[in-house]
């Protein structure tokens, strides 16, 4: 079935919801395509808070500076400043639609701090701030009656005319694949964390994103930076929220020291996430840690602090590994967690393909540049979301209809047959996943070097070879997730690939990208972004853009 | 551990799945064409019950559909019957359900299943909907800065913004189990979560709607739905919220209030509840097909020699009882 | 041993077969009843629900009255312990609560200390009393006899307030009794589930439905009969269940008895003593399975 729209958003957390919002107010007749119920989506996961020069005390500047100095100077800075002069709207925009932020004594937003914020701006919900503001987001696309397919996995970005003209689907519940027309597609379908194991992302996030734009010729830019979270929880790798310290946890080694005091002697804890990521794997290879972690120790803290700002995670550490904050320190060691490169995007959440945008973690405009600060991906979400939400209803006003695409269908129908069809020879989903992502763990994780890359391509090439043969061994219509399982698989290769070829690119070390072979930042080479773009039959092209520097030239960056 | 995995699979074929929707046949009869698999499994003790349905999907039979993303009881995807009673697959300790060995997994007969652990949402969403679960704010919206509201009306729905719409207490919930039309306690925590914010306008409105039929008064008061959030969200508590403040606003012609009316009528006049007029009243003594209806029960307690005696007594010193319900005051008290 | 007893109202009203057989019976067992007279009714969760501090009163009160009997004051009723325990349980943790109700207490010369433990006759006859030392007594063993219990929802659930956290065989002891007893219990999902009574007066088929569906399933598993620790599911299963089969439009016939007339008869009272002839669902074909006749 072929279905029309003006705008189609792929992906229905807080980028893609907000996105559709505003496409809608601006009069656009916009329908969300999302794998799972928007309910669902990892947006809802974000624990900590959001960020906003709201207080009277802080300025937009200052929040800016922040971010630029976080991002160690590769964020775009143009781009900053429009996120940070905005963000006090889009944080009053989500009160007026319900969201329960926290209040301070005269009744108005209140804060906690957070990781390298010189001034207290984290504006939150327990440490459910995500889930609060996913739901809140929800109700009103609810109220405003907005279209989602619902349980719909993306294929493929139809593009007949180097312009994004829809996307073909399945529809999980019936088993079919339907091609959605529309004049405008923006992708914001999340984070591809599953590149990496262990990671605190959800199993949903698998870059499909990043590479069905990849797939039609959008640029990524930075992949190479991907951050790496402090306090992730042995073993299960679930994410202890920066909120922790920002209530005032500490971080501690096995001889019980606070050890960041000779990494970042004045924020201490609440460095930038790559500094403490990097403290602690340090700590850890030098022998102080413990079974590979370092602690959280949150005990100081109290039972009116854990339980009224810490629920979630207090509940998780119990669960999963028995041990209750209130009486133990908990062994965090750090963990992939996000993904700072994305599809490029400019301030209006535009790729460079006509009727392409992008917005949330999948795109890279970039304000985060080499590393992101904590409680500033939700506010990236909804700035951008908005934007690419309001230019992409004003783009279709003037753009020209689009129609068939009864070919494109066929053919998406045809290769995912080929796959079902496809007999046993050994390559599995899962198999061929998880060889990807101890690898990249291993290799690209948080301090890397040229040979350590060049094995990760190696493998990855291999795993490329071996995915042409893999087979699906569920043959049903209805609901088949080996199905989709498989065609993550395939996404997630082509962000490994994005990812590790920019690394090799990148012969310096800045943000989240510490090479052991090139340890020193290179301003004078490397203030520019790395962009990667497929090429079919080819090597994919590198190319570079420099970094926009407004007000804040760059600066040797200490915490 | 060892364990056996019983799991309830459904056809793959939709239509061979069955017709979606309850009532099911009673009592908790299977669907028609619905098999138990077993799967045989050796898992680490401290392993949850999702760790076997990954496994099983991944390395056994890549065709077991279970929803699940984030496992750790965030995104509520993988809420499901695990021995017969609703709760999160992820968050569910694998020695704590282990029966001689083997735990039994399906989706609930309640909902409709669209294959294996893959329950109909389609029901659960649309309840949601229908009780209007997003802000209506107060006008005038104030412009460039937020309503002031204090903290403790935010901390007040701190418990219902737990909520990760995960389905379970609707899965586990005996009156949505007999009539499908009940709105459940889902929805219903919701509702009190707008009915309750300081900020929304049109509170009156949603506790006229939320006391019709199928609303609040359709909860059956028994706790299951406290029992199995995984996220404290206790929505019998939220329902009974809503309950108090309709009565509070006067949505009062239900026979919800007039039972309350009745009971607290009988304890305050007499210390005891008096059954003989409990029934009449609480159905509305100019409900003549109600008090028809109630009619063959009272018959049958006649001839068994049950009816109260009509005279009903009073307890000693029952006056004191009196003067607490007047001490209290509100409703109860005239 | 002795009890503070507080029998519910409904025990004292439609249900009396109840409370002959609970006296007969913690006779036998050489429970002492030091009976409440003077309590009022719980509200059974309909006045907790429209006025909580009204509900904490009352049930403060009687939680005084068995506070100064210095026994644990034993209910006979699900809802009578449900209630009690959840009030009981609120004063614990928050003492300002508990100050409140004691305020208005005062008027009538009544201070609650927070110490009376509630405790269902259930609960008693396994925890206090002993299955070893019942064991003794039984003159009747009810061989042949497979009996679904039904517990009824307010003694299960919330198990913070029921204290079954600590003692989570709490959700058991219907069992333990039946199989003490000689009797089969029988396993089915529906014995933790509700009988449908707090809804009665507001959705009756569908509040009807509940309970039939629950002594159905117990019968399609061979039940002969549900025992039930409480009178208001026992009004929902028995007197209604005619009603219940004409909205189910099947038949039911499945006699209900009360947690004591079950110990009684294995105790060698006759069916008569223990009202058994009195129910409105006939026990005849239940009793003739072991023997006796109403």
């Amino acid at each position: 079935m072929i279905y029309d729209h003006d705008v189609l958003v792929i992906g229905a957390g807080l980028a893609g919801m907000r996105a559709a919002l505003e496409a809608a107010r601006n009069g656009a007749d916009v329908a969300v395509v999302s794998k799972v119920h928007p309910l669902r989506s990892h947006s809802g996961a974000a624990e900590g808070g959001i960020n906003a020069a709201l207080d009277p005390g802080d300025s937009w500047e200052i929040h800016a500076y922040d971010t630029i100095k976080g991002s160690d100077y590769l964020a775009d800075q143009d781009a900053v400043e429009i996120m940070c002069r905005e963000a006090p709207g889009d944080i009053i925009e989500m009160e007026h639609m319900g969201v329960t932020f926290f209040r301070n004594a005269e009744g108005k937003l209140g804060t906690r701090a957070f990781g390298g914020a010189s001034k207290a701006r984290t504006y939150f919900v327990a440490d459910i701030t995500g889930q609060a503001l996913l739901n809140a987001l929800y109700d009103t696309l609810l109220k405003a009656g907005v279209k989602v397919y619902e349980e719909w996995f993306a294929t493929a970005i139809y593009a007949p005319d180097g312009c994004a003209r829809g996307v073909v689907a399945i529809d999980m519940l019936a088993g079919e694949l339907n091609m959605l027309r529309s004049r405008a597609v923006i992708v914001a379908a999340g984070g591809s964390g599953r590149v990496y194991e262990p990671s605190t992302n959800a199993l949903i996030c698998t870059g499909d994103g990043h590479a069905l734009a990849y797939r039609i010729g959008a640029p990524l830019m930075d992949m190479e930076m991907v951050q790496y979270h402090p306090t992730t929880l042995k073993g299960t790798g679930f994410l202890m929220t920066e909120g922790a310290r920002g209530e005032g946890a500490y971080l501690l080694n096995a001889e019980g020291e606070r050890f960041m005091k000779a990494y970042a002697p004045n924020m201490m804890e609440l460095a930038s996430r790559d500094v403490v990521s990097r403290a602690e794997t340090n700590e850890i290879a030098a022998g102080r840690g413990a079974d590979g972690c370092v602690f959280l120790d949150m005990r100081h803290l109290g039972p009116e602090v854990i339980h009224k700002k810490l629920p979630q995670i207090h509940e998780i550490a119990l669960n999963f590994l028995g041990l209750d904050m209130l009486d133990h320190p908990i062994p965090v060691r750090p963990g992939m967690h996000y993904i700072m490169g994305g599809i490029k995007t400019d301030a209006e959440g535009a790729t460079p393909i006509p009727g392409l945008y992008a917005a949330g973690e999948c795109a890279c405009v970039s304000v985060h540049g080499g590393n992101r600060l904590g409680a500033n991906s939700l506010l990236d979400t909804l700035v951008f979301g908005r934007r690419s939400g309001a230019h992409a209803a004003n783009y279709v006003k003037t753009a020209a209809p689009t129609a068939a695409g009864e070919d494109f269908l066929g053919s998406e129908q045809r290769r995912v047959r080929e796959l079902l069809d496809r007999p046993y020879a050994g390559q599995t989903y899962a198999r061929l996943r998880l060889e990807l992502a101890t690898k990249m763990d291993e290799r690209v994780g948080v301090y890397r070097d040229e040979a350590g890359l060049n094995d990760a391509l190696a493998t990855i090439r291999d795993l490329e070879r071996r995915y042409q043969t893999l087979s699906v061994q569920d043959k049903g219509r209805v609901y088949n997730q080996a199905l989709t399982f498989a065609l993550e698989v395939g996404y997630m290769l082509d962000c490994a690939e994005a990812t590790v070829v920019s690394a090799l690119e990148r012969t310096e070390s800045r943000g989240a990208h510490a090479r052991t072979d090139f340890s020193q930042r290179d301003d004078a080479n490397w203030l520019k972004h790395v962009l990667i773009t497929r090429r079919p039959s080819e090597e994919p092209a590198i190319s570079y853009q420099p970094v926009t520097i407004t007000q804040w030239p760059p600066k040797e960056r200490t915490y | 551990m060892n364990v056996k995995f019983v799991i309830g699979r459904y056809a793959t074929d939709r239509e061979v799945a069955g017709e979606l929707g309850p009532p099911f046949p009673l009592p908790y009869a299977d669907k028609p064409r619905k098999t138990y698999q077993t799967f045989d499994l050796d898992l680490p003790d401290e392993a949850m019950v999702l760790d076997g349905l990954i496994h099983i999907r991944e390395y056994e039979d890549e065709s077991l559909c279970v929803r699940c993303s984030c496992r750790c009881a965030i995104c509520g995807s993988c809420a499901m019957w695990i021995n017969g009673h609703a709760k999160l697959a992820c968050t569910t300790k694998l020695r704590d359900v282990v029966q001689d060995g083997s735990v039994q997994i399906e989706a609930p007969p309640s909902v409709g299943a669209v294959r294996d652990l893959v329950w109909d949402q389609k029901q659960f969403w649309d309840k949601m909907r229908s009780v209007k679960p997003w802000l209506e704010g107060k006008q005038p919206v104030p412009r460039n800065e937020e309503y002031r509201v204090p903290n403790e009306a935010m901390d007040e729905l701190v418990q219902e913004i737990s909520c990760i719409s995960c389905g379970a207490c609707l899965l586990d919930c005996e009156s949505f189990a007999v009539n499908p039309d009940f709105v459940g306690p889902h929805a219903l925590a919701r509702a009190y979560r707008y009915a309750a914010d300081p900020r929304d306008a049109i509170t009156d409105q949603r506790l006229k709607e939320y006391s019709e039929p199928n609303g609040v008064w359709d909860c059956t008061h028994c706790f299951e739905c406290v029992q199995v959030c995984p996220k404290g969200v206790a929505p019998l508590d939220q329902i009974l919220k809503i309950r108090r403040m309709a009565v509070d606003a006067g949505y009062t012609h239900n026979a919800g209030t007039r039972h309350a009316d009745a009971f607290a009528e009988s304890v305050r006049e007499s210390g005891r509840l008096n059954e003989l007029t409990l029934m009449p009243k609480s159905v509305g003594l100019f409900n003549l097909v109600g008090q028809l209806q109630s009619l063959p029960s009272a018959f049958n307690l006649l001839r068994a020699g049950k009816l109260p005696p009509i005279i009903h007594h009073k307890v000693p010193n029952w006056q004191r009882i009196k003067n607490i319900f007047k001490r209290i005051g509100g409703r109860f008290a005239r | 041993m002795k009890v503070a007893f507080w029998p519910g109202c409904v025990s004292k009203g439609a249900c009396p077969e109840l409370y002959v057989s609970t006296r007969k019976v913690c006779e036998a067992l050489g429970v002492e009843l030091r009976e409440l007279y003077e309590a009022s009714c719980t509200g059974a969760g309909v006045l907790s629900e429209q006025n909580p501090a009204l509900a904490d009163s009352l049930n403060g009160m009687t939680l005084a009255m068995a506070e100064r009997e210095g026994a644990d004051l034993m209910t006979i009723c699900s809802t009578c312990q449900g209630v009690l325990s959840a009030h009981n349980h609120h004063f614990q943790k928050d003492p300002q609560r508990l100050a409140k109700a004691n305020e208005v207490l005062a008027e009538s010369g009544f201070h609650y200390g927070g110490t009376t433990k509630v405790k269902h006759l259930l609960w008693i006859l396994v925890e206090d009393v002993g299955l070893d030392a019942i064991r003794p007594l039984i003159q009747r063993r009810l061989t042949g006899l497979k009996v679904a219990p039904f517990y009824g929802c307010y003694i299960l659930r919330p198990e913070e307030y029921l204290g079954i956290k600590e003692r989570p065989e709490r959700k058991t002891y219907l069992e333990q009794i039946i199989s003490m007893l000689g009797a089969e219990p029988v396993e089915y999902l529906g014995k933790s589930k509700c009988c449908g009574f707090p809804m009665v007066t507001m959705n009756r088929d569908a509040s009807l439905t509940m309970g039939g569906n629950h002594m159905l399933e117990a019968k399609s598993k061979g039940a002969d009969l549900l025992v039930t620790p409480c009178p208001l599911c026992h009004l929902n299963l028995d007197a209604q269940q005619p009603d219940a089969a004409r909205v189910m439009k099947t038949k039911i016939d499945v006699p209900i008895f009360h947690l004591p007339q079950l110990l009684g008869l294995a105790f060698g009272f006759s069916p008569e003593e223990l009202r058994l002839d009195h129910h409105v669902v006939s026990t005849s074909k239940a009793l003739e399975k072991v023997e006796l006749k109403v």
